[in-house]
């Protein structure tokens, strides 16, 4: 007799397996578009480790394309995966790093590094602040707005209403950007409003690295929280009666959102809806809301959203390149108004 | 074996309440609260809204804090536990109705092997079979891979108690069950409580149904305004302890039927010929208007005569000025 049991997660497992599949697929097609014509033999070839008739190609490919594939990689991953703590921490549906004003928060750090510290004290371009710094002035941003959100989140349960706060930290956090803008010189401002507005090309290698090891950090504490997010799919109380410590709970996740969703945001920018979305994709592929499997589930439908917006944003064909966040805003919101209009008790 | 090792659980003077930030005074909802339950006991608590009933609960699950008085659970004051040892002896179901999207039954049921499992919450076979028994419990074999979302009101709450049954808890305490449940579907979760309690689990639950729970429980403790009032059922109504769990209200509890009625005004006497079925109808009919059947004939102000004839009933009402026939009780009620 065939046993359920094993059947059911087995699918499950193959399901991930084609994801991957997928998500390889679209790692090296990403390395054939950009703004550079460069031949699909030609690519391959380089690819492959032979010399190209031209070397400016091999350092296209090498320098520019394969770092920013993999930024939309990690990107995609640590934004997908931090929607979903969140979704099932405040146990709401709408809930991702975007949404809540996370993003922002990390803008507002960024920010204060760029213009603020830059032109008061060292009087230098935005270049010269090390990648780190970055990363946790960003990271710091997001733990900020996310503080505020739990703190808000133990006296109020309505969803709607947590995400309106959500909504109005971050239109705070904005707002002092806006302020700070207004007294920073020219070219720290031109540097962060490109900044702002979301890239995934203008990471330089030495940034990967940073940018890999932070997340990796991120998604190994995510992926350790596997078990207290499955409790705390019941809702708080039914998790302590279950033994879960929400204090320390509510720190692991914490801490786990504010790397992910700060670090991306410090390198491309706030990029929105990938970390609301994906984990829905998650849901309705996988059937499961164990997040054993979501999780592994997150980092892949996420990463190949990611690659998937950034060969839109090349527009092939092209030279031009559009601003990322526009792109996974028109993919995303299509979805999430679905989302919404499915699930018409979303409030409860 | 000492007199206080056969209760699983205790309070002791217990007061239960909401704890105010310092400087504002605590909102206390019951104080001295004594009550035992004994391993294998099912425990129904009633009494009014708001009175604390959920509140009681919540403090003997550790999930809202006493403000004065002790509970105990297995000798052992419960604050003296912690989370995770809390969770291997006691399960608990809230009134909270779970909306998690695609979780299904046998996740759900899962999910009370957490205290056991490691930090990864990996499932191991002991684990598996714990969680199939379980389901088979709550006679949900045939739903165990249905989602939340598909199954109805009943089997949702079956899945539930499935879920505090794989915890492998020796106590289960549970927060109106029975709420929002039909009639069948309330029996069906009663009688389930009914056979853990057989098989050695205590059960704590509150409820609203007394009809319902009255000739199934071990003991009831009962919340009034007065206090807190522990007995078998029997004792209760033999105490005539029932009328003061809703004060203000007109419900009578009737002592020879063991169930609450409203009693209407019963001016009138009546006298009804009949037999069987028939009779005991129209008797329970005319209760309902008001009337007071009587045994004799003699002194009644109105009598109804009920026959049948050529397979249909008849109902013959004679008052002091006219006789009329009715071929419904509905008509006959009518026309009181």
């Amino acid at each position: 007799m065939i046993d359920l049991r094993r059947l059911k997660p087995a699918k499950k497992m193959w399901t991930l397996l084609v994801l991957s599949i997928l998500v390889l697929f679209l790692f090296l097609l990403d390395l054939f578009i950009g703004s550079v014509k460069i031949p699909v033999f030609e690519t391959l070839k380089i690819l492959a480790g032979g010399n190209s008739s031209h070397t400016e190609w091999e350092v296209i490919i090498f320098s520019f394309r394969i770092p920013r594939a993999l930024t939309a990689l990690l990107a995609g991953m640590a934004l997908s995966v931090s929607g979903l703590q969140m979704q099932t921490v405040f146990r709401n549906p709408l809930a991702g790093p975007y949404v809540l004003g996370i993003s922002s928060g990390a803008s507002l750090g960024v920010a204060i590094l760029v213009l603020g510290f830059s032109s008061f004290l060292f009087k230098a371009s935005s270049n010269m602040i090390g990648d780190w710094t970055l990363v946790l002035a960003a990271s710091f941003g997001s733990a900020l707005i996310l503080l505020l959100i739990f703190a808000v989140s133990v006296r109020i349960k309505d969803i709607m209403t947590i995400l309106i706060l959500g909504i109005l930290f971050g239109s705070i956090a904005s707002a002092m950007v806006g302020v700070m803008q207004f007294f920073s010189n020219e070219s720290l401002l031109k540097s962060f409003v490109v900044w702002s507005m979301g890239s995934l090309g203008n990471i330089t290698k030495d940034q990967i690295h940073v940018l890999s090891i932070v997340i990796l950090i991120g998604l190994l504490i995510s992926f350790g929280s596997v078990k207290i997010l499955n409790a705390l799919l019941l809702g708080e109380d039914y998790a302590k009666t279950l033994g879960i410590n929400i204090k320390t709970a509510r720190a692991i996740v914490f801490l786990s959102t504010s790397i992910l969703a700060g670090s991306v945001t410090a390198f491309c920018g706030p990029i929105g809806f990938v970390g609301i979305v994906v984990p829905h994709l998650g849901r309705m592929l996988l059937r499961t809301s164990n997040h054993g499997f979501l999780m592994p589930g997150s980092v892949l439908i996420g990463s190949g959203l990611m690659l998937i917006s950034d060969m839109i944003s090349q527009l092939p064909g092209s030279e031009k390149i559009l601003p990322i966040n526009s792109i996974t805003a028109l993919l995303g919101i299509p979805i999430i108004i679905w989302i919404i209009i499915k699930r018409k008790r979303i409030t409860q | 074996m000492s007199d206080t090792n056969k209760f699983i659980l205790t309070t002791r003077d217990l007061e239960i309440g909401f704890l105010k930030p310092p400087g504002k005074p605590n909102i206390s909802l019951m104080k001295g609260i004594s009550v035992k339950a004994r391993k294998g006991e099912l425990v129904a608590m009633i009494g009014q809204n708001g009175i604390g009933k959920s509140t009681l609960l919540r403090t003997l699950v550790q999930l809202h804090p006493a403000l004065s008085g002790n509970v105990i659970l297995n000798n052992k004051n419960i604050e003296k536990y912690t989370r995770q040892e809390l969770a291997r002896q006691l399960g608990f179901v809230s009134t909270e109705i779970i909306n998690a999207g695609n979780l299904s039954v046998y996740d759900l049921v899962a999910l009370g092997r957490f205290p056991y499992t490691n930090w990864l919450g990996n499932i191991n076979n002991e684990d598996r079979f714990m969680i199939d028994h379980s389901i088979e419990l709550v006679d949900l074999a045939h739903k165990r891979d249905k989602m939340l979302t598909e199954i109805s009101d009943g089997e949702r709450q079956r899945a539930m108690i499935a879920r505090t049954l794989s915890q492998d808890t020796d106590l289960l305490i549970l927060d109106e069950p029975t709420a929002f449940l039909d009639l069948p579907n309330r029996y069906e979760v009663l009688k389930l409580l009914r056979d853990l309690s057989c098989k050695g689990k205590t059960i704590i639950f509150s409820t609203h149904d007394l009809n319902l729970v009255i000739d199934q429980v071990d003991k009831i403790w009962m919340m009034t305004e007065g206090g807190m009032i522990e007995g078998a059922p029997e004792d209760l109504i033999l105490s005539d302890s029932f009328n003061s769990v809703f004060p203000g209200s007109s419900l009578i509890f009737n002592k020879e039927s063991g169930r609450f009625d409203y009693p209407a005004d019963r001016l009138h006497e009546v006298y009804i010929e009949g037999e069987g079925e028939l009779k005991a109808w129209t008797a329970k009919a005319m209760e309902r208007k008001g009337y007071l059947p009587i045994e004799k004939g003699g002194n009644a102000e109105i009598s109804v005569k009920v026959y049948m004839d050529n397979g249909q009933a008849y109902w013959e009402l004679k008052t002091k000025n006219a006789i009329s026939v009715y071929k419904s009780i509905y008509e006959l009620m009518f026309s009181l």
